[in-house]
């Protein structure tokens, strides 16, 4: 039985080898009728039958002549199971792949080398099946010979992979492609000839002319194949290349031929344009406009132009030491991610001392910036700087140095910058520095330098930057600002002490007390002892060599000795300006033309009645009501243009309170259209009198005066302080 | 955040741990598979710890003028004399396409162009064009670069504002200095990393509110801290009446170690955020008051700065304290000046807003530079979007209005790796459109951070499931005006 179905599958494998002889020989006359070409196409899915069986048998045979495995007699028998098998399957896969291979679209040298390494391990297997049980078969012969075929069926397999899967299948996720940076592309050579190489030259090269066309180098491609020239430059649409390319895939003259790797879109998209640009062999993709779609879709093909991280030949400094020479006051930090190279900051002066920059000994090479920017670092510490060897930047602007150290630092041959600002170095001791080819920025402002120095000094570094920034010339002077006040509040008892300042040091202030202006030669200078003891006014200007004067600030005080225990307001002040209450009327704080800070009281319509009580009696002779007056329509600045005195204040006191006379009555005058806005004490006088009690009555003026923008409306009285004497 | 809290809870949960025991190692190797960095170590253990740029950065610090309102380009730094030449004539239909108008102007019947009433000059080696109004600036022309192509997605200001703070038009996403503290860490831990300055010139103001500088979903810690000219600069930061240094180092102690145990009880990492904060305050204590008092800023400095520099709360005073920030280590200065939404009398109105802040922004530059600091610092100035090259209701020569523009406006940068004295982008002759080399907002911000070293595509945080970024998911970094 057994031996039968050897014979059966001998005489198959021999009709096997006689038809793929026979495909072999006629393979251009055959058309292959359709029905066939599944069978055909059951190739890949066969073929890793044979391969494994083949290769195991190539491995029995090659140890069928050690002693223990030619006397058992199973190995024999298996191996021979095994070959007869393996023959039998890739005689099958051969000739699928034979039938497969007359297809559209398989074409070029994988094909080639695998149809023959496949034939061939049909022929080399049963070969050696045939021969494997005469005589002189030895040891010798078998192994050669189940080397030989083990390795045409590897040859046979890589190159049926690669007609599947392409070039280099395996290693591609490993070999990084070389790009280049966009800024050194050009359109042909890193685009356009890419793409060429890719789906055209194995059929187009020096080996393979089909069509006589060779699309290696720029002059055969100008030079065009057998049909033309390939394209016209600059008419995209009139160019075979592309019309080849647009053809329907089923025709035959469609490039690349069907079953070959296609173009993708873009690609084509890419010839189109570039043909359109005149086909130029030599332009840079940075040369096309920065909106030009060839430039587009070709840009992404670059490395994009990211920062290159600098390359440093130190290893990075240990995490945990980074960590503990971190401080509130230092910060050590890696410059990017992964780079071994360290920036150091120091932030307050209370946190540096000399030994602040001995800790960083142990990052000495890591460091490639320092940055000491007001901090007191001394001439002897830059000895230490200097051992820095990787240093690139260095800030020392506003350090204690006064140049003899600098000499210490023309070891560090990395230094690019140099910031000296602010210190006293001086030309001498910075020439060796700047003699460094490395350095590359020097700055200089606030320092002794002059135009002099610092050519002299470009001299010694063609290539150095020095920036000396802003200098006052004294040519184009600037206004002060105007004195300040720092009194918390401008009303008074019985005197006060005038503070005034200013926001600049050594500014002298001169005042008048009279109303007039201050001038920079007769006005008194103001010195911090200047008391009032009644109201005045006080006018203020700013002067400094070198500056215009400022403008003038006026400040007025008022005196109120006598200050009521308790207040009671009999009506609500209006909705929009109810300051604090009522006792913003006696809490010594004024206001201002600005309506919306919280001192003014303010009463439309309704009285203001104010009831104001005293614990022991009091004498009085006065009382005034400081108000604000803004009587001429609106204005952006000032939106109250609608503020009028009261028409009349009347004052009532007594020791009684629930029996008040009358003691004064004061009708001010009213502001005309003329009027301007000001802050004004309307005193109403009268004999001194004995007090517990005072009322004060004031009336706002019910309707606005005809020349008014709102005539006939109610105008608001407008009061931030009661002043009593 | 929320995921914090369940994660806590989970923590001390049997199952979860059984579960853990056996998944154990698998899930651990399986996850270094995925998330390759799982064992390369948090770089943060604590917040204020500094996070670590992807690549080398060229800028370390920024300082942003925002002006707030939206300034006009075409007054400023897009020259377009074409406007003067058709004034009063109606904007083709053609150029305005589709645009979506604010309720403003959308119900007008016609679009008259008007030209700038301001004069512009080439100025500089770059021969870069800058009006009139802007003569300080004129004279740092070749350490900035303009870019006039600018556009944006929003046309009012509220949505425009966030968007360039946040990368989003809604809100509650955090703004670029959180992310920015979050992706670079603080340098000087002894004040915030993130600081915002406000000021106000006289012009047509917009609001600015606390919102466009929140740390969105970010850790508190991130958050803006405003600081206010005033005696009290930072908000409750003064030791009350009657606390002296020695109590509230104590009182701080003996309140940490409460907010410690409650940390362990609820593991809500606010908590621990909020004793770093604690601490960060008591060292700002000191370091506030040196930094805020200008007073011993040389009179030179002053005179850079101009007048306005004296007086604290103006932009000048604004931008010399910003520049004190950053000196002293703080990732982002953000100053807003408002004032500059010029919908009428605009004529009149940029030309004092333009005087407020000319000098200044000029001197910031100059005095950066003149400290070795513009090479690191970047330093920029633009408003929300542009206006339209039509007026706004009537004109005359020397008197209209211009509405919110959106398709193009210019802004500049300066210092930290941008190519000084160029100018980027251009629109059509009309002002209207962009023609050439257009900047989407996500692309500044793009821009922004890759010259702070960080890829914008890759500074993330995961909040609700979801992965964001500051430029969302678009933006392309503008590599022709990188150093």
């Amino acid at each position: 039985m057994k031996s039968k179905l050897n014979a059966y599958a001998v005489s198959v494998i021999f009709c096997l080898n006689v038809l793929i002889v026979f495909l072999l020989i006629f393979e251009q006359q055959l058309v292959i009728p359709q029905w066939v070409q599944p069978i055909g196409r059951m190739h890949p899915i066969l073929l890793h039958f044979p391969i494994a069986l083949l290769i195991l048998a190539a491995g029995m045979e090659f140890f069928r002549f050690k002693s223990e495995n030619a006397a058992t007699s199973f190995y024999q028998d298996f191996t021979s199971g095994l070959f007869l098998s393996g023959i039998l399957l890739s005689g099958i896969t051969v000739l699928m792949g034979l039938i497969l291979s007359l297809e559209d679209g398989y074409d070029g040298d994988a094909l080639l080398f695998h149809k023959w390494f496949g034939v061939s391990t049909v022929f080399l297997s049963s070969l050696l099946f045939k021969i494997r049980d005469f005589a002189w078969y030895k040891e010798i012969i078998a192994k050669s010979g189940s080397v030989a075929l083990a390795l045409i069926l590897i040859v046979a397999g890589h190159f049926g992979s690669v007609l599947t899967h392409g070039d280099n299948f395996v290693l591609e996720p490993i070999t990084t492609p070389v790009l280049v940076p966009l800024e050194q592309a050009k359109v042909y050579d890193h685009v356009i000839q890419p793409i060429l190489q890719e789906k055209c030259v194995s059929c187009h090269n020096d080996q393979k002319l089909k069509g006589s066309l060779k699309l290696t180098d720029s002059l055969s491609i100008l030079k065009g194949g057998k049909t033309g020239k390939l394209f016209i430059a600059g008419k995209p649409n009139l160019s075979l290349l592309l019309e080849r390319i647009h053809l329907p895939s089923s025709e035959k003259k469609h490039m690349p031929p069907s079953g070959k790797p296609q173009l993708t879109e873009e690609e084509s998209r890419l010839l189109f344009l570039w043909i359109k640009d005149n086909a130029s062999f030599s332009k840079k993709v940075t040369d096309l406009a920065q909106n030009d779609s060839l430039r587009v879709l070709a840009a992404s093909r670059f490395k994009p132009t990211e920062i290159e991280d600098e390359e440093f030949d130190f290893a990075a400094a240990d995490d945990k030491t980074i960590k503990k020479l971190n401080t509130f006051y230092r910060l050590v930090a890696p410059v990017s991610q992964g780079s071994p190279a360290l920036a150091v900051s120091f932030f307050s002066k209370n946190g540096f001392d000399s030994k602040s920059l001995d800790e960083l000994t142990a990052i000495k090479d890591q460091i490639v910036s320092l940055r000491l920017s007001r901090m007191p670092v001394k001439d002897t510490d830059l000895n230490k700087i200097s051992q820095f060897e990787s240093l690139q930047n260095l800030d020392l602007n506003f350090t204690d140095i006064t140049g003899s150290g600098l000499k210490e630092l023309s070891g560090l041959k990395s230094l690019k910058s140099l910031s000296l600002s602010g210190t006293k170095v001086n030309l001498a001791q910075v020439k060796p520095i700047v003699s460094l080819k490395s350095l590359e920025e020097l700055t200089i402002w606030n320092t002794s330098f002059s135009e002099k120095d610092i050519q002299e000094l470009k001299k010694l570094n063609k290539k150095i930057k020095i920036l000396t920034g802003y200098k006052d010339d004294g040519n184009s002077p600037i206004q002060l600002t105007q004195p300040l006040l720092n009194n918390s509040s401008r009303v008074f008892k019985d005197q006060t002490k005038i503070e005034l300042t200013h926001p600049r040091q050594d500014v002298s202030i001169r005042y008048t007390l009279d109303g007039t202006e201050p001038d920079s030669l007769t006005s008194p200078i103001f010195n911090n002892n200047l008391i009032i003891k009644s109201n005045s006014t006080i006018k203020a200007k700013a002067y400094k060599k070198g500056w215009l004067s400022s403008g003038v600030s006026t400040f007025g005080f008022l005196k109120t000795s006598i200050k009521p225990d308790r207040i009671k307001i009999m009506f609500e002040s209006d909705q929009y300006h109810k300051a604090m209450g009522a006792n913003s009327l006696i809490d010594g704080q004024l206001g201002d033309f600005d309506t919306n800070n919280s001192n003014w009281l303010g009463y439309q319509g309704n009285n203001l009645e104010v009831l104001l009580e005293f614990n022991t009696v009091r004498i009085i002779q006065n009382i005034a009501l400081n108000t604000l007056i803004s009587p001429n329509g609106f204005d952006n600045r000032f939106p109250y243009g609608y503020s009028f005195p009261p028409t009349s204040i009347q004052v009532f006191a007594g020791t009684d309170k629930d029996n008040l006379k009358l003691i004064g009555t004061m009708n001010p005058v009213m502001p005309n259209k003329t009027s301007i806005q000001e802050i004004k004490s309307i005193y109403t006088t009268f004999k001194p009198q004995s007090v517990s009690y005072i009322k004060i009555i004031a009336k706002p003026l019910k309707k606005l005066p005809e020349w008014h923008p709102t005539k006939g409306k109610p105008a608001l009285l407008m009061v931030d302080e009661i002043l009593i004497n | 955040m929320q995921k914090d809290f369940l994660e806590h809870g989970l923590n001390s949960n049997r199952r979860r741990f059984l579960s853990r025991l056996s998944l154990g190692l698998g899930s651990a190797a399986l996850g270094s598979l995925l998330v390759p960095d799982l064992f390369s170590g948090d770089s943060s253990d604590s917040g204020l710890a500094p996070g670590i740029p992807h690549f080398a950065p060229k800028a370390k610090r920024v300082i942003y003028l925002f002006q707030n309102g939206a300034p006009s380009q075409l007054e400023l730094f897009d020259y377009k004399p074409r406007l003067r030449e058709m004034m009063g004539q109606d904007l083709p239909s053609s150029i305005r396409g589709n645009q979506r108008l604010t309720g403003m102007t959308a119900n007008q019947t016609a679009f008259p162009m008007v030209g700038s009433f301001a004069n512009f000059q080439q100025h500089g080696e770059s021969r870069n064009w800058i009006s009139d109004l802007l003569p300080y600036t004129s004279k740092v022309v070749d350490d900035i670069c303009v870019i006039r192509s600018l556009h944006t997605e929003a046309i009012n200001h509220d949505p425009a504002l966030t968007f360039f703070q946040t990368g989003a038009q809604q809100g509650n996403r955090p703004s670029m200095g959180s992310w920015l503290s979050y992706g670079l860490g603080s340098e000087n831990k002894n004040l915030p990393s993130f600081t915002v300055l406000l000021s106000r010139g006289k012009g047509n103001s917009q609001g600015v509110y606390s919102k466009l500088w929140s740390s969105g979903f970010l850790e508190s810690i991130h958050q803006g801290v405003q600081f206010s000219s005033g005696d009290d600069p930072v908000l409750y930061l003064k030791d009350p009446d009657g606390m002296n240094k020695y109590e509230r180092r104590k009182f701080l102690d003996q309140v940490s170690q409460l907010n410690q145990l409650s940390y362990e009880q609820f593991g809500d990492p606010e908590i621990s955020t909020k004793i770093q904060q604690y601490e960060m305050a008591y060292r700002m204590q000191t370091a506030v008051p040196e930094i805020m008092d200008l007073s011993k800023e040389p009179d030179d400095i002053i005179k850079l700065y101009g007048t306005d520099a004296m007086t604290p709360g103006t932009f000048a005073a604004n931008c010399l304290l910003a520049r004190k920030l950053s000196e002293n280590g703080v990732r982002f200065v953000q100053l807003y000046h408002q004032g500059w939404d010029h919908h009428g009398n605009l004529p009149n109105e940029i030309a004092s807003q333009a005087k407020d802040v000319d000098q200044a922004s000029a001197a910031l530059i100059t005095d950066l530079k003149q400290r070795g600091l513009l090479d690191e610092t970047l330093v920029i100035w633009g408003g929300e979007f542009g206006r339209t090259n039509y007026s706004q209701g009537k004109w005359t020569a020397d008197n209209y209005g211009r509405d919110h523009h959106p398709r193009c406006f210019s802004i500049w940068m300066a210092g930290g790796g941008i190519k000084p004295g160029i100018s980027y982008g251009e629109t059509d002759e009309f002002g209207y459109n962009v023609v050439k080399d257009p900047v989407h907002v996500h692309d500044f911000q793009a821009t922004i951070l890759n010259r702070l070293g960080l890829n914008h595509e890759k500074l993330i945080y995961k909040h609700l499931g979801r992965r964001y970024r500051l430029t969302d998911v678009s933006g392309k970094v503008i590599n022709d005006i990188l150093v």
